[in-house]
């Protein structure tokens, strides 16, 4: 697995020199961790607001402090938001990372060495999950200190960290960025086209935006089982995506069957 | 060192090697030589366990690629059909990270770098990306590279294309100089003259093998010999004369020049130059015009052609 640490150690140089990957990422992450929980500030005093109330009641039942459960309702937004940080940061790196190697032609140079296809693998998908992870994780903590700094002065309530923070940061949030890197490193194989890789990646993010979009409208409110359950099933698909990957990942596969031109 | 047989690749219905069999002995400098899609680098590809064979055998060095595909990695280096280089890295960076996939110490291969970047006149430009490069000094590190750990085994998809006269020349002396140092190198190109100064054998294929000889073998194949006599004078009217000789065939004279081709020559050289005297001729000189690799490869291949029609 050494040299999978190499690749990983080249890569990684190669990923912090590429503006048209951090830039995006860099962009993203203000507006999410930093900007949004702004929109806190903004949120007055709704005991007044009719429509808003019974919205509250409608999702929470009467009997909770309606001023608490609408900041609780917002976090919960702002968590799923944050969740498209693990998923796009992998969606740009393993194309750029596949399609780059395809275009200096290494890859056939690269398997004549003794390494093993499942360290090429292993050092491709690390050198897009490590970094996913930990921007991931420090995005997650910037939004944490946004908020409670914001709800404490307002309100006087510290709404995170909560369990649904934690598994999404630390549960959901990898698993993300590992479905989308394998995705992204298979559809890779097939094609020559960085954008179009790339582009899968955010094909993959419309599912956030629709559990978003849901809960705006209130038709489900995300709660700590519906987490879970989301967490379970995707991670059931992540052995099926690794022995995918692993298939592809095949020397005479790589030399033979992926598109080169 | 290198043992085929009856090794066979098949890409879907296409068979794109067929049935090959051939041993390449140690520090042997063993040419392939065919036409576009007769299966060199596919060929290349497998003897180097980048692809497996659709059927046959494969030994190197006794030992089989399903097994030992890590071990024999480590004793081959192979200069790929398109070598390609990282071009954002520097050509010391390019080896070095190369280098380090292969069970190396550390002294070893910055040794190693320095000399195959001075062997090929890269050193001075160590450090600058390889996107600044031009084709043949790519060519000239991804050589570099396929030697940096040393191999036992060298597997060259030519090797000198792209190269300036001056720089081939460079990279032919190199390869007949590895014989000395007991490499075995397994070479394929289109240029025939370079064959034929570097192999010790080469193997003419269109995939299957339709001749593996040394390069005085396949001079020797065919039956006839082509000859060129020149005369002092006029060479014109000892053709009748000539035509009498049994054995002779083709025969022509041009000012003091006379072309014939010949069979059986032990016997018939003498006929003719006997002729020639007791006629008057003076003779300038007598001469059997050895055939090129070219016209040899030329011919197996037309006539191979031929043949496919006919089946
Ligand atoms: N990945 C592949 N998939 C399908 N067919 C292939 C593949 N690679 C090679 N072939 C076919 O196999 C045959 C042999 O190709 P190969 O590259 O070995 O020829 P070659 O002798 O090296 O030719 P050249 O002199 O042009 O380099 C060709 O018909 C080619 O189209
Ligand atoms: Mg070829």
């Amino acid at each position: 697995m050494k040299n999978a640490l190499k690749i990983f150690k080249k890569e990684i140089k190669e990923v912090i020199r590429n503006k048209s990957i951090w830039a995006p990422i860099l962009i993203i992450s203000v507006m999410f961790s930093i900007f949004l929980p702004l929109a806190l500030m903004f949120a007055g005093d709704i005991s007044e607001d009719v429509e808003a109330m019974e919205f509250i009641s409608k999702m929470f039942g009467s009997s909770v402090d309606a001023q608490e459960a609408m900041i609780n309702f917002m976090v919960k937004q702002f968590i799923i938001f944050l969740l498209l940080i693990p998923a796009m940061i992998p969606s740009l790196i393993a194309p750029a990372s596949i399609i780059l190697e395809k275009e200096s032609k290494t890859l056939e140079p690269l398997l004549a060495t003794p390494i093993k296809t499942k360290e090429l693998m292993l050092g491709k998908t690390m050198t897009s999950i490590i970094p996913a992870f930990l921007i991931s994780i420090l995005n997650f903590i910037i939004l944490t200190i946004n908020i409670d700094i914001i709800s404490y002065l307002k309100f006087g309530i510290l709404p995170l960290p909560n369990l649904e923070w934690v598994i999404s940061a630390f549960i959901l949030s990898p698993v993300i960025s590992f479905i989308i890197t394998t995705i992204s490193l298979v559809f890779s194989s097939k094609t020559t086209d960085i954008r179009s890789a790339q582009g899968i990646g955010s094909a993959i993010i419309i599912p956030i935006y629709a559990v978003i979009g849901l809960q705006i409208a209130g038709f489900f409110l995300l709660n700590i089982y519906y987490l879970l359950l989301g967490c379970a099933i995707l991670i059931a698909i992540c052995p099926l995506l690794l022995k995918l990957t692993i298939k592809t990942f095949d020397r005479e596969n790589i030399l033979t069957k992926w598109k080169m031109k | 060192m290198i043992k085929a047989l009856n090794l066979t690749k098949k890409y879907g219905k296409l068979t794109a090697v067929d049935k090959i069999s051939f041993e390449v002995k140690k520090s042997e400098i063993f040419s392939f030589l065919g036409p576009n899609g007769a299966g060199k680098t596919t060929t290349i590809r497998m003897l180097a366990t980048l692809i497996g064979p659709s059927s046959g055998k494969i030994l190197i060095e006794g030992k089989s690629p399903i097994k030992n595909s890590d071990y024999i990695r480590s004793i081959i280096g192979i200069l790929t059909e398109t070598p390609g280089m990282y071009e954002k890295l520097s050509a010391y960076g390019n080896l070095k990270y190369f280098a380090g996939f292969y069970n190396l110490k550390q002294d070893r291969i910055k040794k190693n770098i320095e000399k195959f970047l001075k062997m090929f006149d890269l050193w001075d430009r160590r450090d600058e990306l390889v996107a600044t490069f031009s084709k043949g000094m790519k060519q000239k590190l991804a050589l570099a590279r396929a030697l940096i750990h040393e191999p036992k085994i060298l597997f060259l998809d030519e090797p000198t294309s792209g190269l300036d006269p001056e720089s081939a020349h460079m990279v032919r002396e190199f390869i007949l100089s590895l014989k000395k140092e007991d490499t075995t190198v397994f070479l394929c190109t289109h240029n025939l003259s370079e064959a034929s100064s570097l192999s010790d054998r080469v193997c003419i294929i269109n995939k299957e093998i339709i001749r593996l000889a040394s390069l005085k073998e396949l001079q020797n194949y065919k039956k006839t010999r082509n000859v060129e006599i020149v005369l002092k004078g006029n060479s014109n009217k000892y053709i009748g004369d000539l035509k009498e000789i049994d054995n002779i065939f083709d025969i022509s004279a041009k000012g003091n020049k006379i072309s014939l081709s010949l069979s059986d020559p032990k016997n018939t050289n003498p006929k003719i130059i006997r002729k020639l005297v007791n006629n008057g001729a003076e003779i300038i000189y007598f001469n059997e015009i050895k055939e090129s690799l070219e016209d040899i490869y030329l011919e197996l291949i037309k006539s191979e052609k031929s043949d496919e029609k006919r089946a």
